[in-house]
């Protein structure tokens, strides 16, 4: 596939504001993500590697 | 770094005028499960005591470079160390045109560039494999009369096929164009890692607990990535740098799951321009190329206490499969040259098997998480005709993954499963497996470095992409990596060797 010019390519992209939906992606994205993993430290913690 | 699998309805299937199908009708993902499950088929024909890859060439530490190559079975000595390199390069050169037949390119170009791919990347694992850059500890500088080394071990050679990459993309040009037909760093390195899934099992088989500990941990890599680190790259993208969502998302997925593979399946899923992901694929490469440069060094100066965090680090902040997955390679390689230095030596293979699981982890899921933003675009930020299926999930599915699943159960079911004789010949059987491995990580790292020009960061508009990429790569990524793979996985390490 041909590379297209990324200036022009950007330069022509409209500028768009972050839409309700997409707030929504990220917080979702990083509130289930932080809790997730502070439940798989716990568990870590309470389940250490069995050598 | 896979998932560019293109599925053809029938009706659909691209054909000449003379009505001759020009797509493929299989894809490079098939291919590479494939090929690596012939390699590992052959080797285990040496538990029934049939050695059949005994003539694959294998690299020792040298100073006279006569006793650099030899075969990796004593009972092809008589082949020598030359003839068991051509042994390997014209086997390499069938097999691959096979594939690459399949893939209905070019066969005579690839088999010329093939052919100046496979000897510039061994001759330059050759040099790597010289005393003074490999030799590790005192009793080998002893043994090769050399009173000083880089102590880089053999897999330093990895970073002398890259260099010699990076030199002949950014320095000669049209040779690189020349022999690009060759350049395939994505079919060597999934060839690889189904290689790798056997060989891994051996070493995991051994010890049970502590792998299946490392599985479980494999699943924070899973969640850091696409929770975490995608959403904070797409909001710096789209709210600090004013991207448009079409540009955010593949540079998101790119930069924050797995490099080349997740940006063609997000900017695929959210129906963008297909330059986009193309554009920012080149992007990913060079960086990936950066980081396999500076992070093995680091991880081995101050993770050398540490080999699993160093092994998980390395699979979450070095993006795109080939260049993570050798770069645990070579930071295996640095860690235990640094540990056996210092008197502890550990089992090789488990810092290697943590970058690999943490790596697989991501790409299995990469499927998935382009549907779920697939959904998210054509319903929701641009509803369009063109819906999302669940059915992408599986077109995108990296299906040489399932190729290392299949070696890995049958390497843990014949360690553990088969009767005592037969399972006392798997480790040998796996080792020649391995040498193949080796290899398509060599063809793997001069691939990538060919395809790294940096010119291109001078094109005019890439700075504010670059500028994304290295602010959320060296101020997020890494550390955010670095913090969670010392969660999970400090303390533990790997088993000592006996």
């Amino acid at each position: 596939m041909s590379k297209p010019n990324i200036a022009n390519e950007l330069r022509n992209a409209a500028v768009e504001p972050l839409l309700p939906i997409e707030k929504k992606l990220i917080g979702w994205s990083l509130g289930v993500g932080v809790t997730l993993l502070v439940v798989l430290a716990v568990v870590n913690h309470l389940f250490p590697v069995q050598l | 770094m896979s998932s560019t699998t293109t599925t053809y309805s029938a009706g659909s299937i691209p054909r000449r005028a003379d009505n001759v199908e020009t797509a493929p009708r299989i894809s490079e993902d098939w291919l590479s499960l494939i090929v690596g499950l012939v390699i590992f088929a052959l080797a285990l024909a040496g538990i029934a005591n049939v050695d059949l890859l005994g003539w694959a060439v294998s690299t020792s530490a040298w100073t006279d470079i006569t006793k650099a190559l030899a075969p990796v079975a004593k009972s092809y000595a008589s082949l020598g160390g030359f003839g068991s390199f051509v042994a390997t390069y014209v086997a390499l050169l069938v097999v691959l045109s096979v594939t690459v037949l399949a893939l209905k390119s070019d066969l005579k170009r690839f088999a010329l560039s093939f052919t100046a791919v496979f000897w510039i990347a061994y001759a330059s694992w050759i040099v790597g494999s010289y005393a003074n850059f490999a030799a590790v500890t005192p009793a080998d500088l002893q043994k090769f009369g050399v009173n000083w080394s880089l102590k880089l071990t053999n897999e330093g050679g990895y970073i002398f096929a890259l260099l010699a990459g990076i030199i002949i993309a950014n320095f000669f040009p049209r040779f690189a164009e020349a022999i690009k037909a060759g350049v395939r760093p994505e079919l060597y390195i999934k060839i690889a890692i189904v290689i790798l899934g056997g060989v891994i099992a051996v070493t995991a088989a051994a010890k049970l607990n502590l792998a299946s500990s490392l599985l479980l941990r494999g699943v924070a890599a899973i969640i850091e990535a696409y929770l975490i680190y995608w959403a904070v790259v797409y909001f710096v993208a789209r709210k600090w740098f004013g991207f448009n969502r079409e540009w955010a998302a593949p540079l998101a997925s790119g930069i924050s799951i797995c490099g080349v593979a997740a940006s063609i399946a997000t900017g695929s899923a959210i129906r963008a321009k297909p330059a986009i992901p193309v554009l920012v694929s080149s992007l990913v490469v060079i960086f990936a190329v950066v980081e396999v440069l500076i992070l093995p060094f680091l991880a081995q100066t101050f993770l050398w206490q540490e080999p699993l965090v160093a092994g998980a680090w390395i699979g979450l902040a070095v993006k795109t499969d080939g260049a993570a997955v050798a770069g645990g390679g070579i930071t295996e390689a640095l860690i235990l040259a640094k540990n056996a230095a210092a008197g502890i030596k550990y089992q090789p293979g488990w810092i290697l098997a943590t970058t690999a699981t943490v790596k697989i982890f991501i790409d299995i899921f990469i499927g998935i998480w382009a549907f779920i933003l697939g959904y998210i675009w054509t319903n929701h930020i641009n509803p369009t005709q063109d819906k999302a299926k669940p059915s992408e999930i599986w077109q995108r599915f990296p299906k040489f993954i399932l190729g290392f699943l299949l070696t890995s159960a049958i390497g843990v079911y014949l360690v553990l499963g088969a009767p005592a004789d037969i399972a006392a010949k798997v480790p040998a059987a796996m080792g020649e497996a391995n040498t193949f491995r080796v290899i398509f990580f060599i063809l793997t790292f001069f691939s990538i470095g060919v395809l790294s020009n940096f010119r291109t960061l001078w094109q005019e508009g890439i700075g504010k992409l670059a500028a994304v990429y290295v602010i959320s790569l060296f101020g997020f990524v890494i550390w955010v990596g670095l913090l969670i793979s010392w969660l999970f996985f400090h303390g533990i390490h790997p088993p000592l060797a006996s």
